[in-house]
């Protein structure tokens, strides 16, 4: 009988909470959630016997002794890690949440809000620049080579910009959402 | 827009006022939760990832401080300062002028409980 599974990971800036359930739906078919894979696009799942988990989620880089301490004390086990920054726990239904009150509620978004728009702002404004010399360029005072050159530039770095934009603006949704509640 | 610190405006969140309450004595992080619990009989419990947030926020704001023990589990003891101190008491007085407006108004109001 098969006793590790692989499900995809549906991008936790997007539907972190409906991970976390479906993880203890998972629990509760005997399916426990053991590590990240595939670089981070999937999870690993193990057969064990069924039980009831909540799972809950906190952003901490660099997460020292301390952190993972409180955790354990409060009842919460580490289930698994990535990159020492994403840190998912387990615990048994009716364990009080990880975040309590508001304002550290929106410091987990807003922190990982501010990364993502770290990391996307500089694609943003290249993308900016290739196609808006394209669009000004081409077919005027740039030779073809250049406007297929900025082209070619241009649509290289949409595909960062999306693993980094949408992120960013997932986390800026919730971050909102936390703030009106 | 990041939103301004209530710290740096110079108040205490929910949170902050009790973690730094229990550390008018020395103690390590299990026992600010457990203290806090028992201060308000149960009505308040902070989350781990809230403690420790808070905890680092008080620290970088020197209004607690780590102290060194000989803890064999290595854990590590905080305890409020003196700003710290000085700033819960300007935050008892903050939040007991609060209660007082609150009685005046209603005193007076036909809300008021005393017949």
């Amino acid at each position: 009988m098969k006793t590790v599974k692989y499900v995809y990971n549906s991008g936790l800036a997007f539907s972190e909470k409906k991970d976390m359930q479906r993880f203890s739906q998972y629990a509760k078919e005997g399916w426990f959630l053991e590590s990240f894979a595939y670089l981070g696009f999937g999870y690993k799942l193990r057969k064990g016997t069924s039980k009831e988990l909540i799972y809950n989620l906190d952003y901490r880089k660099d997460a020292d002794e301390e952190y993972f301490h409180f955790f354990e004390a409060a009842g919460w086990a580490l289930v698994c890690s990535f990159g020492n920054e994403i840190h998912i726990f387990s615990a048994p239904v009716g364990t009080k949440p990880i975040y309590t009150d508001q304002p550290t509620l929106e410091e987990k978004y807003e922190l990982e809000k501010n990364k993502m728009g770290k990391y996307a702002l500089p694609f943003f404004i290249s993308c900016c620049v290739f196609f808006l010399l394209y669009a000004v360029g081409s077919g005027t005072w740039l030779p073809l080579w250049a406007s297929n050159i900025l082209l070619v530039l241009g649509t290289i770095t949409i595909i960062p910009l999306i693993f980094t934009g949408l992120p960013y603006l997932a986390h800026w949704k919730k971050l909102n959402k936390v703030r009106k509640s | 827009m990041p939103r301004a610190d209530t710290l740096e405006m110079g108040e205490l969140t929910d949170s902050a006022y009790y973690i730094l309450l229990s550390l008018l004595e020395a103690k390590h992080g299990y026992s600010i939760m457990r203290s806090i619990e028992e201060m308000t009989s149960g009505t308040l419990s902070i989350g781990p990832a809230s403690m420790y947030t808070t905890i680092k926020k008080l620290g970088k704001a020197n209004l607690i401080k780590e102290i060194k023990t000989k803890d064999t589990q290595n854990k590590k003891t905080y305890v409020a300062t003196e700003s710290g101190i000085s700033l819960l008491k300007k935050e008892i007085q903050r939040r007991r002028d609060m209660v007082r407006h609150a009685e005046e108004i209603f005193k007076t109001s036909k809300w008021s409980d005393a017949k």
